[in-house]
């Protein structure tokens, strides 16, 4: 029974503000049957109830005006209505309820005496009450919103104005009555019957859905079938629009009550059971102080018609049993028009154009359209009328379809089945005028007051009993609705707050409806259930138990109703698209909508995800997973209070339960977390954080070239290559020196190559596995190999495009190499044996061995192992003994061009004086005359060194290229000098002078006095030119040191150079006056005087024209022979003057080392 | 073997400019002559049609123009507009080998001209030295005189740019002790073609081992390149006042694509011909025994065999000119091949 389905569709002219639905469900569900307790609430929380509850004050205020009675009325109506409440705020136990409905029955009995008085009084009070139910009434036809304001004034009213006369028998039973309580019990019987069929179908109908439910998990089922449950449900929409169009001339009354509720065959009867349960109560009290009102009983039955809220929109005040009837059948009818699956056809009219001859052989054409044009119209007058209109239907299609294979006879054929499974449902009522039920009440009325006291209420009770059909066809229908809300007490909040978003969706609101009722079959709601209420407290009770207890059996059965019905598909396809059918319909309408004309509709509202529907993804991916492990049973169901949990404690959006599956709800699709994201607790309720323990740092050597036999060779290679240009460098220099005279320092570039290294990336933590993809980072170390390469293929530079285009090139090779690799890799995998047993798994093995991909990718980039190879054998291996070749020929040529001397020195001696005066100057020509120019042979250095020549070596003579390899040197050595020099000693001055030791005081005071007071200039301050230390200690020729005893005097110097003129007879005295360095002298000089003590530093400065003695004295106590083949040779080389530069230079230096050794023994003395 | 010019014939005839006057009839004549004679060179030893060598002919030229106009390009690219023997090189630097012939013919060359320099009343001897007939096997003879024998010790080697002494800003001095492994080893290949000449020419009579000489001679250029010059498209492709050293790589060059086109159509043909005896042994049973027989080991090699018909030349040339797979993986582009691959130079 698809009772909540044809109401999703709201006819377009019929649009209620969300808040009047919201309304009229909690006033006339909830709040009514719970009656004054919950009352209150409703009107604090809801506008409408606001309202109302201010419409009651103002009645309140009003009433005693017109009658004290009325106050009265309104006093006992609320005791009574605390009593109710006290019943149902009682969790409605079946005991309590029993024992409640003890009390009332006393109640009741006590009240009854009292009715016949009460009969009278309420007249004064009819008017205005009348006056403002006139009032509701034209707003209640004119405006659905006033729909709910407009039958709560009354309500008041008529509590007030109408008496209790009826309603004592059985006060919670108003509803059950006909005439006699045999038609009653008729009745009674009759509408359980009813009920139970309504339940079958429910139920059946639930089954069905949750087993198309559960397919959603197994079966994957396509879309195709959206567009035709689309276009079906527009056909119904269309028919249904265009019957209200017809329709829309008549009164409006047709047009207001929303089919939503109405649709609901059981919710709105829900309504009405709900309503009658607060009425029974009043109309108890009326019948019990019947006596007090002064009004007909017409007058009173039209107040409380009027009291009900919410009545349905067929109810009439004129017809009886025309509400319930067409309640009924219009269930009936849109319940045939939503199986769009087969009534489409039935939905219109037949077209002329379509069939020319059809009216020719039907005569009386009827269709559903036809049918709801005519009961909104409210031409059908019974039950007989409406079913024989659908029959006619059918009868007339097989009438003009008389070939039994016509495809629409099969959908008649259906439709006949669902008609006869439906019919049923309709009450058997006959409309009849009021007029006419009243008269015969009125009649009955008469005879039951002379009649006996056995059943007091009976008149009154039958006196409504016109209305009680419907009534109770209606609460037949009211139990699934209204279980729900009975059976949790709590829910009665909760689920009120959906209400908004019912009206947004109605199949939501449905969803809600048809889900929650489902839980709780058993006992707990029997004391709300209305139905129980027609018999007595106690046996509807033991009714509901029994209708309870049936379901579980008949939902069974009933289950294969629907597929039995279809035989032509496959059953649980079939079944799935009818459940789903509304659905995907909605959800197609929507995508049509939303893509017009094949393109995105920038009109629509904008897609958004709803927290209800992750939530039920989620939920359903609970439900999948469960299923999956087996355990469904069981974690179904300790899973739904759960979820239901997590509903409410969110406040509940809407509880969405389209029966759909879930790819239909691509956008609430919840991504799986990865479980180092999950929100996990320890024991102590801290986070534990799991993210570390995916974190992991970058290996290093990711951007590196690993290391390999190859790269190492490779890298070799380019190091040769640079030591062999930094040789190439050099030779650059020798070449330049002997082409230029003069040279420069900042001429020469020195060649100083850096090696190569490759650095990583800095250490990198990321949280996942797989290579590091960034691109601009992985170009750059592509973009490093192939420099490597290029350097190392012998190009010392290159430009950065050229680098680029090559990487580029590189990078797309290598990209499709990695693509070949991958499809090799990627081929489906072969079974490994030839014949894989059914029963076991067929073992699978890759296409090919990875060998094999590696030569099958090369192979067809066009490379083969052997090109591999020779690559590396020639451009890598064979490069390297080339360039070592290279670099030692290079080696060679920059040794020869160093040292001539060594190749062709003096081979042929006639060319010795061509080629300028390097021989002269090395000495090559003393070999001509066999002369031991240096002292070479003598000392046997020659047969020690190897020397070709007698010359003195290139590199080891003071030139330019010696020069220029010093300065460079000696830029070097400063670089890395380690220890700061320290600071120069003070000159020393007249001031300073007493801060010096005492036994040189007087020496450089002398000196002080010399220069004139002005600060004494060390030596080495000086330049190196004026320097008085450029001599150095001699050997003579003899080679032999000479004791320091000095006993050769200055006459036996063997110096062969004459003696400069000034130096011949010269007085210390007369140096101290010569010049400013000659103070040194005078330094000396003293010295000597003042002992052996201070040698050293007198040797050093022993001026080259002057030392005579002092030369032989100081050298036996200086024991530095470093040098010493030079200086041996300086005295041979007397009378020439110019040779002296070259081991004085030497000596220079040697003294500059010694340099803090002189002045810290001139402090020392000084102190 | 590859051709040595102006080796055979004694120095006496070389005389520059007067010899190389020459008609087109005469020219055509020698063309198809001398296509003739380096085949045979290369193992083609009956008589191939003139269609044949007509196809060779337009093959080789085609090449020759390809080459010479890649290398005007690359000469153009360096900022200059004549050739220089380097482009060429740099066109077949791939083919190790034919570049260490090449460099040999050239070093070789060099040796020649210097000896016509410095000696000119010497011509004989020039002639005797240069007429050794191969200088590597025959390499260490050394010449008769000792002004002769100084440049052929020093005979030059032919340096490319993009060997290992262009690395540095220094020349590398060269010493003449260490022989380049590098050389030895690309001569391999050059070796065993002197061994299958030398097993060629065997059993060969006197008469056939002169006829054997004369063809090795073959040569375009020598002493005629004028006609040459035109026929290769001088002028036209390139500047037509090319190097002497141009010429005479060409002349090589042409050589190099006969031979290695002839050999790959004798392979062609001898699959053929294989396959031929493997399906003719049903229809004509004598046939067979007979070609079967024709390995035998009595058999005289050159009897009974069918020249190189054009076919099997232009399937050769074919499979020459397939591109290679990694040209086809490097200009792959979205899955396609550049519907125009340039020709390959054999």
């Amino acid at each position: 029974m698809s009772l909540g389905h044809h109401h999703a569709w709201l006819p377009p002219g019929h649009l209620r503000p969300p808040d009047d639905l919201h309304d009229a469900r909690s006033a006339n569900g909830y709040s009514r049957s719970f009656s004054g307790a919950r009352t209150p609430q409703l009107r604090a929380s809801a506008d409408a109830d606001g309202l109302h509850s201010g419409t009651l004050i103002s009645d309140a205020d009003l009433a005693p005006d017109d009658d004290p009675r009325i106050a009265m009325f309104r006093d006992l109506y609320k005791r009574s209505e605390a009593q109710i409440n006290d019943l149902f705020a009682n969790q409605k136990s079946a005991e309590e309820a029993a024992r409640s409905a003890v009390a009332d029955a006393e109640e009741t009995q006590t009240k009854s005496q009292r009715a016949d008085e009460s009969a009278p009084p309420p007249a004064p009070a009819k008017k205005p009450a009348r006056k403002l139910d006139d009032d509701d009434y034209d707003d209640y036809d004119d405006d659905d919103d006033d729909d709910d304001e407009a039958p709560s004034p009354p309500k008041p009213k008529s509590l007030g104005t109408s008496h209790d006369p009826s309603g004592l028998p059985s006060p919670s039973r108003p509803s059950s009555g006909s005439v006699s309580v045999v038609i009653e019990a008729r009745k009674e019987t009759k509408k359980e019957t009813l009920e139970d069929i309504r339940k079958k179908l429910e139920q059946d109908k639930k089954a069905t859905e949750e087993a198309a439910k559960r397919s959603f998990h197994t079966l994957f089922y396509t879309l195709e079938n959206d567009r035709d449950a689309m276009l079906d449900q527009q056909r119904l929409e269309e028919s249904e629009r265009q019957v209200e169009a017809e329709m829309s001339g008549q009164a409006n009354a047709g047009n207001n009550p929303n089919p939503n509720s109405n649709g609901y065959g059981s919710l709105s009867s829900a309504n009405l059971g709900a309503s009658s349960l607060t009425l029974k109560n009043l109309i108890a009290r009326i019948d019990m102080k019947r006596t007090m009102v002064q009004a007909s009983d017409a007058e009173l039955r039209s107040l409380m018609s009027e009291v009900r809220k919410n009545r349905s929109k067929w109810a009439s005040e004129d017809k009886i049993g025309q509400e319930e009837l067409y309640e009924a059948a219009e269930k009936v009818l849109s319940e045939l028009k939503a199986m769009t699956e087969h009534s489409t056809a039935f939905l219109t009219r037949v077209n002329k154009r379509d069939a020319p001859d059809y009216y020719t052989i039907i005569k009386h054409p009827m269709d559903l359209g036809t049918m709801t044009k005519k009961l909104k119209a409210l031409q059908y007058k019974s039950k007989q009328e409406f079913v024989d209109d659908i029959n006619l239907i059918w009868s007339n299609c097989f009438k003009y379809n008389t070939n039994p294979e016509h495809f629409l006879r099969k959908h008649a054929l259906y439709m006949k089945k669902e008609t006869e499974k439906l019919v049923p449902l309709i009450p058997e009522i006959v409309i009849r005028d009021r007029a006419e039920v009243e008269a015969e009440e009125r009649r009955l009325q008469l005879a039951e007051m002379d009649g006996a006291d056995e059943s007091d209420d009976e008149p009154i009770m039958s006196s409504r009993g016109r209305k009680a059909p419907g009534k109770s066809s209606k609460k037949g229908a009211a139990p699934v609705r209204n279980t729900p809300s009975g059976s949790e007490p709590p829910a009665g909040q909760a689920s009120q707050p959906p209400a908004p978003v019912r009206s947004d969706s109605d199949t939501a609101m449905e969803g809600t409806q048809n889900g929650f009722p489902t839980p709780p079959p058993g006992g707990t709601q029997t004391p709300s259930d209305p139905a129980g209420v027609g018999v007595g407290v106690q046996g509807s009770q033991g009714d509901a138990m029994e209708i309870d207890g049936l379901i579980p059996s008949n939902n069974n059965i009933l289950t294969a109703l629907p597929a039995s019905g279809v035989e032509s598909e496959d059953p649980e396809y079939k079944v799935w698209k009818q459940v789903t059918k509304k659905d995907r319909a909605v959800i197609a309408a929507e995508r049509h909508r939303l893509f017009k004309g094949d393109k995105l509709n920038s009109e629509e509202p904008a897609l958004l995800r709803t927290k209800a529907g992750m939530r039920r993804w989620l939920r359903n991916q609970m439900q999948i997973n469960a299923e999956g492990d087996k355990a469904r049973e069981s974690t179904a169901q300790g899973m739904d209070p759960g979820a239901a949990g997590e509903t409410l404690a969110e406040g509940i959006e809407v509880d969405e339960d389209r029966v759909i599956p879930d790819y239909y709800d691509v956008m609430s699709g919840v991504p799986d977390l990865p479980p180092y994201l999950s929100w996990k607790e320890d024991s102590d309720g801290n986070i534990v954080d799991a993210s570390e323990e995916f974190l992991r740092v970058l290996p290093s050597g990711s951007f590196t070239q690993p290391d390999s036999k190859l790269s190492r060779k490779m890298d070799a290679n380019m190091r040769q290559m640079q030591e062999t240009r930094k040789v190439c460098s050099k030779i650059g220099i020798v070449k330049q020196m002997q082409l230029q005279s003069q040279m420069y320092q900042n001429q020469f570039q020195k060649y100083q190559p850096e090696p190569f290294v490759e650095h990583d990336v800095p250490a990198h933590v990321m949280n996942d596995g797989g290579p590091v993809i960034s691109p601009w980072v992985c170009k750059a170390a592509l973009q490093r190999s192939v420099a490597k390469i290029f350097y190392h293929t012998g190009f010392e530079e290159y430009q950065p495009s050229a680098l680029d285009a090559v990487t580029d090139i590189a990078s797309d090779f290598f990209q499709k190499i990695g693509e070949t690799l991958k499809s090799y890799m990627e081929t489906p995998k072969l079974p490994a044996t030839e014949t894989p047993e059914p029963n076991t798994a067929p073992q699978w093995k890759r296409a090919y061995t990875e060998p094999e991909m590696v030569l099958h990718t090369l192979s067809s980039v066009g490379v083969d192992v052997e090109s591999l190879e020779s690559y590396i054998k020639d451009d890598v291996e064979r490069l390297g003994t080339k360039l070592s070749t290279a670099h030692d020929r290079l080696r060679s040529l920059l040794s020869e061009l160093l040292r001539p001397a060594l190749a062709d020195g003096g081979e042929d001696g006639s060319s010795a004086f061509q080629d300028g005066s390097e021989q002269f100057i090395g000495g090559d020509f003393a070999e001509d005359i066999d002369e031991d120019f240096f002292g070479f042979k003598e000392l046997g250095l020659d047969r020690e060194f190897g020397l070709a020549t007698l010359s003195v070596p290139l590199h080891l003579l003071q030139n330019r290229m010696y020069n220029a390899a010093q300065a460079q040197n000696t830029s070097a050595a400063q670089a890395v000098t380690l220890f700061p020099p320290p600071p120069a000693y003070p000159r020393i001055t007249s001031e300073t002078l007493p801060s010096q030791i005492g036994l040189v005081q007087g020496f450089l005071g002398a000196k002080l006095e010399t220069s004139n007071s002005e600060s004494l200039v060390e030596d080495l301050e000086l330049p190196p030119k004026q320097r008085p230390t450029a001599a150095r200690p001699r050997l003579p020729a003899s080679g032999k040191i000479q004791p320091p005893a000095a006993a050769s005097g200055l006459t036996t110097s063997p110096q062969k150079r004459p003696l400069p003129p000034s130096a011949a007879g010269q007085q210390p005295a007369s140096k101290l006056g010569m010049s400013e360095p000659s103070k040194k002298k005078v330094k000396k000089n003293s010295g000597a005087s003042i002992g052996a003590s201070d040698s050293v530093v007198e040797g050093e400065e022993v001026l080259p024209g002057v030392d005579g003695t002092k030369a032989s004295a100081t050298t036996a106590v200086k024991p530095n022979t470093a040098d010493e083949p030079s200086v041996d040779a300086t005295p041979d080389l007397s009378g020439k003057g110019d040779m002296d530069t070259g081991p004085d230079g030497v000596g220079a230096e040697s003294v500059d080392n010694a340099a803090p050794l002189t002045n810290g023994t001139v402090a020392g003395d000084a102190s | 073997m590859f051709a040595l010019p102006g080796g055979f014939p004694p120095g006496l005839e070389y005389e520059p400019e007067d010899a190389d006057v020459e008609s087109e009839e005469q020219f055509r004549d020698r063309l198809t002559n001398t296509w003739r004679q380096m085949m045979f060179v290369s193992g083609e030893t009956a008589e191939p049609s003139v269609e044949t060598t007509t196809l060779i002919e337009e093959i080789v030229r085609q090449q020759v123009v390809e080459i010479l106009a890649r290398s005007t390009a690359l000469a153009t690219r360096r900022g200059v507009r004549s050739i220089s023997t380097d482009d060429l090189i740099f066109l077949i630097r791939h083919d190790k080998a034919k570049v260490s012939r090449l460099k040999t013919f050239l070093s070789w060359k060099d040796v020649r001209k210097n000896v016509k320099d410095s000696d000119d009343k010497g011509g004989a001897d020039a002639a005797d030295f240069a007429a050794a007939d191969d200088p590597i096997a025959g390499g260490v003879v050394a010449g008769p005189q000792d002004v002769a024998s100084k440049p052929k010790n020093k005979r030059a080697r032919v340096g490319l740019a993009w060997d290992v002494n262009s690395f540095y800003s220094v020349q590398v001095p060269e010493r003449e002790d260490e022989e380049d492994e590098e050389e030895e080893e690309q001569n391999y290949a050059t070796l065993q073609r002197l061994a299958a000449a030398d097993e060629r020419t065997k059993h060969m009579t006197r008469e056939e081992y002169v006829f054997w000489s004369e063809c090795r001679q073959a040569s375009f250029t020598y002493r005629k390149s004028k006609r040459f010059r035109e026929w290769a498209g001088f002028g036209i492709v390139t500047e037509s006042k090319p190097n002497d050293d141009i010429v005479d790589i060409l002349g090589f060059l042409t050589f190099e694509i006969v031979q290695t086109l002839t050999e790959e159509a004798l392979k062609v043909k001898e699959r053929e011909d294989r396959e031929k005896n493997r399906r003719g042994g049903a229809d004509n049973g004598e046939d067979s025994k007979k070609r079967k027989r024709e390995t035998g080991l009595f058999d005289p090699p050159e009897e009974g065999r069918t020249p190189v018909e054009p076919k099997h030349i232009r399937e050769a040339y074919r499979k020459l000119q397939a591109t290679p797979n990694k040209n086809i993986a490097m200009l792959l582009h979205n899955g396609r091949v550049p519907a125009r691959m340039p020709l390959r130079l054999i």
